[in-house]
């Protein structure tokens, strides 16, 4: 073969710069760690995605340390859940599907980018270390409202994160001269225990309880209100833990006849 | 006497001239919906509803990649085997043959496509005519069994100008026993060989899955196994309709610019290495895939990466022979060469700018071919950005300009207006300038891609440089220049199809080379050794892969049913749709 | 077209068979040297080297947070 000097040059300085670019892309993996999308979420039928384990009640769970889990469920066209809320500073890792069509999980500004196909789990880890907010899209074609499909990633101060539930059992009304029960039930999704304070305020008194909520559980804190405490009519109460509030409103009734002394039993 | 193609093969000059015409008549439409798209996505105007615009999509995507690009490549390549071996095919009633069952699938594809517009669509085989399912037809997105029957029978149509062009070739091989492959036939062949090999994939996943899927023979499909065996086929048409540009640049440009090929062995190995590499690496499509072990990611980047080899030496080679003619025309100087070339002829320009553009878009193709980085761009608009810079600038641009030398080769008739021709091509590049650059930049903030209405309620893009709405002007004018630029290469083409015969045709000839074939070892001439490597290696590049999806997946998934979308919705549904979604 | 002196129209050898008007001369392989060729290419190999630095050390990885392996994960690099 007659190849020009300079040809031969271009062809070593081409493969160079073939064996650079597979280089760079090796340092990417092994240097920063970069990996790629690959089998390890493993495969899902799409009609039992709510009898699965993981995609029954997708959402963020806290595995330890600052690991966290996030599942996500894809369908046409929204994301559930479709407000996520990481603390910075964490490593999350995500498992999305989809029930239908081909979706992906693409976290705007950042290289959190996922195909998510039917029948497949998409299983991805990335750090967060900054408080940010992020908006999550879908781009790949799943119909014809695919433009409309999103949703968020909030990462907040680590201060300003927990997974504490609260939720409240009160009567709605007592008889006068009776006492009841008003019952707050705080459920910690860490895996580390929650120490903090339920306070409930009434009419204008309050109460207060030091718990101690295990990790991965939960505890109920019972207040005893007496109406003899309570105006007649209704008295607003407010169930307060952390940032969390429940309220709600208990009548004091002078009872009538053979009425029966219960009040009702409705959550707030 | 005039010698042009007309004159010596005036039967073949017929198909090709029909091939053309239907290749122009899926750019025009084609083209148009592309200023539809443009204007719609960018918000500038939009007169279609956004579910509209998929049907759109799809229709642009189909016409354009592989009906405008397609019917091109098979007049291109039966002009070059027959021009090159100096005989006409063996039966132009074969090649008419073909060239219309090309033309049905079209037509039954485009059709189907297009009744998506429809208020209602007419119900065939017990569903409703239509295509919404973009040029990739992801399942468990469905269309109507029409539209995979279509894409069958137009690649069938192909296969069989394979058949015609590898004919003809043996036909002269019988008469020419000891002769090297002409350049242009052995680009054809090495060429045609790869298309076989890769539409298989294509094929099997229309014929063994998706159609009978569609028809209700079986229940379910395997979304991940149909995707990959897309684009086993998906990455190698990208090169299918590049090869006629290539053969273009080597055995026209140079001719055109003054001078001769400077290497016609080099020319060979670059296309022996299309053979070898087209297909074994779809998978880099699929980098951001799950169900894809990262191993099998890593080894189609390997293969992607090395076939930038050939593109690489297609760059040194094209421009040596540039300036090979520039040199011959009196240019002197270490760049003052540039001067001596044909910058008022349409082909040249043409040509030459297409090649400039294929540098960049060799560029972004090196970052989509990158495994990690993938992360950043994968269906952004960046994509988007790349390939109109390769089939929609460096293939179509190529191609226009060849018309320009094809169409009175065809016809005897003269071109009509070379200075509209000049400033079309002009118009063209710069109207990719203004899109493409726009188009690229946008993906490096996670515009997406496909998208009608890429305009978000809970969050806003946040470009490091520019706006989205700088960003958005720059597409919309560009889209509307290349309109421009489209309907005067149109304009062109009909008047001089419609102009009067002229004897001042040039001979039909192409270009010489300085270092010709028999500097190059016979061994590249030996189809048969590097068909036979191309199977080995698309088998070790796939044979795992697709077992661990079987595996996993089964050959037809898990119960996965259909999902037909029509794009026409009542008007009030889509308010209350909207209201659910938001 | 600017019309050349007629000693310098020169035949060209077999596919090319016409007269080019343009020529000033004739060059054959050993006497043509691409050097503009060499030049730009140089300048091309230049340009993609630094997008590409810039494109995958800035853009790319400046752009996390990014996937990454979980801790103790080997690799992947069949």
């Amino acid at each position: 073969m007659n190849i020009h000097t300079y040809e031969k040059v271009w062809i070593v300085a081409s493969m160079v710069l073939i064996v650079g670019f597979i280089a760079t892309i090796t340092y990417g993996a092994v240097g920063p760690g970069i990996a790629m999308i690959d089998d390890d979420g493993g495969d899902i039928n799409p009609d039992e995605i709510n009898d699965d384990e993981r995609f029954a009640e997708p959402g963020v769970e806290h595995v330890g340390g600052n690991e966290y889990e996030v599942t996500v469920v894809a369908q046409a066209w929204s994301y559930t859940p479709s407000e996520i809320e990481i603390p910075a500073n964490s490593e999350v890792t995500f498992y999305v599907t989809s029930r239908d069509v081909t979706h992906s999980f693409s976290v705007v500004g950042t290289n959190v980018n996922t195909m998510v196909v039917p029948g497949q789990v998409s299983e991805m880890t990335a750090k967060f270390d900054e408080p940010d907010e992020y908006g999550i899209l879908c781009n790949e074609y799943c119909g014809e409202y695919h433009h409309t499909m999103e949703g968020k990633l909030n990462v907040v101060p680590e201060d300003e994160f927990d997974l504490t539930e609260l939720s409240v059992e009160a009567d709605d009304e007592i008889d006068a001269g009776n006492e009841t029960t008003i019952t707050a039930n705080v459920t910690n999704g860490m895996q580390e225990d929650l120490e903090t304070t339920v306070s409930l305020e009434i009419g204008n008194q309050t109460q207060e309880e030091d718990v101690t909520v295990p990790g991965d559980g939960s505890e109920e804190v019972a207040f005893t209100v007496d109406s003899a405490d309570l105006d007649e009519g209704d008295n607003d109460w407010t169930v307060t833990v952390d940032d969390y509030e429940e309220s709600g409103t208990l009548s004091v009734v002078t009872p009538e006849g053979n009425e029966s002394a219960d009040g009702g039993d409705g959550d707030a | 006497m005039r010698n042009a193609y007309l004159d010596q093969f005036p039967d073949e000059a017929r198909v090709i001239k029909a091939a053309f015409w239907s290749s122009f008549i899926a750019l025009a439409i084609g083209g148009v919906l592309g200023l539809v798209q443009a204007l719609h996505r960018t918000d500038v105007f939009r007169f279609i509803q956004s579910p509209d615009y998929y049907t759109v999509l799809t229709a642009h995507g189909v016409l354009l990649v592989i009906v405008f690009t397609i019917f091109f490549l098979v007049g291109t390549f039966t002009w070059a085997v027959t021009t090159s071996l100096d005989r006409g095919v063996v039966d132009t009633r074969f090649t008419w043959a073909w060239y219309i069952m090309m033309v049905i699938g079209a037509a039954l594809a485009g059709i189907t496509i297009f009744s998506g517009f429809l208020e209602s669509a007419p119900s065939i085989l017990g569903s409703e005519l239509n295509a919404d399912v973009l040029f990739t037809f992801y399942a468990p997105l469905e269309a109507h069994p029409f539209f995979y029957i279509g894409l069958v029978v137009f690649v069938v149509g192909s296969w069989l100008a394979g058949v015609d062009w590898f004919r003809t070739w043996l036909a002269w091989r019988r008469e020419n026993p000891d002769e090297r492959i002409p350049l242009p036939t052995f680009m054809v062949l090495t060429t045609t060989l790869f298309w076989y090999i890769c539409t298989l994939g294509v094929s099997l996943s229309i014929l063994v899955f998706l159609l009978p899927w569609s028809l209700g023979i079986t229940e379910s499909v395997n979304p991940l196994l149909t995707r990959t065996m897309f684009w086993y086929f998906g990455h190698a048409v990208v090169y299918f309709w590049l090869m006629p540009a290539y053969l273009m640049w080597y055995t026209m440009l140079p001719k055109f610019s003054g001078g001769k090929l400077f290497s016609d062995p080099l020319a060979r190995v670059v296309f022996v290495l299309f053979l070898l590499l087209s297909t074994p690496l779809g998978i880099h499509h699929q980098y951001l895939d799950p169900g894809i072990a990262e191993g099998y990611k890593f080894i189609a980047m390997t293969n992607t990466m090395f076939l930038l080899l050939p593109s690489l030496l297609t760059a040194f080679t094209v421009v040596a022979s540039m300036e090979h003619g520039a040199r011959q025309r009196g240019g002197e100087g270490y760049l003052g060469w540039l001067k001596a070339l044909p910058w008022r002829d349409p082909i040249f320009t043409g040509m030459a700018l297409a090649g400039l553009m294929f540098a960049a878009a060799g560029f972004s193709g090196m970052i989509n071919a990158g495994m990690n980085i993938n992360y950043l761009v994968h269906n952004t608009w960046w994509v988007v950005g790349h390939f109109h810079l390769t089939v929609g600038t460096a293939v179509a641009l190529t191609f226009m300009a060849a018309s320009y030398w094809f169409i009175p080769q065809l016809t005897g008739k003269e071109l009509w207006n070379r200075s509209v021709a000049l400033g079309q091509v002009v118009l063209w590049f710069i109207g990719m300038t203004f899109m493409t650059n726009a188009m690229h930049r946008s993906g490096l903030f996670g515009l997406p891609r496909r998208t009608a209405e890429p305009q978000y309620q809970g969050f806003d893009f946040e470009p490091a440089v520019g706006t989205v709405g700088e960003i958005n002007m720059q597409v919309a004018l560009g889209a509307v220049i290349l309109t421009l630029s489209l309907a005067l290469f149109l304009l062109n083409m009909v008047m001089t199809s419609i102009g009067s015969n002229s004897e001042s045709i040039p001979d039909n000839t192409y270009a010489d080379t300085l270092s010709g074939a028999e500097d190059s070892p016979r061994i590249l001439d030996n189809l048969k050794l590097w068909t036979a490597i191309a199977v080995v290696l698309v088998i070790i590049a796939y044979t795992l892969p697709l077992a661990s999806i079987i595996d996993a997946g089964g050959l037809f998934g898990p119960d996965i049913e259909g999902f037909r979308l029509s794009t026409w919705v009542d008007p009030a549904v889509i308010e209350s749709l909207s209201e659910v979604i938001r | 077209m600017v019309s050349r002196p007629y000693y310098l129209l020169i035949r060209m050898s077999s596919g090319t068979e016409q007269r080019e008007p343009d020529h000033v001369r004739t060059l054959g392989h050993e006497e043509y040297d691409p050097i503009g060729t060499a030049i730009l290419i140089g300048i091309y190999f230049l340009i993609l080297v630094l997008l590409w630095i810039f494109m995958y050390f800035v853009e790319f990885l400046g752009n996390g947070p990014t996937v990454v392996g979980m801790a103790l994960t080997v690799v992947g690099l069949a």
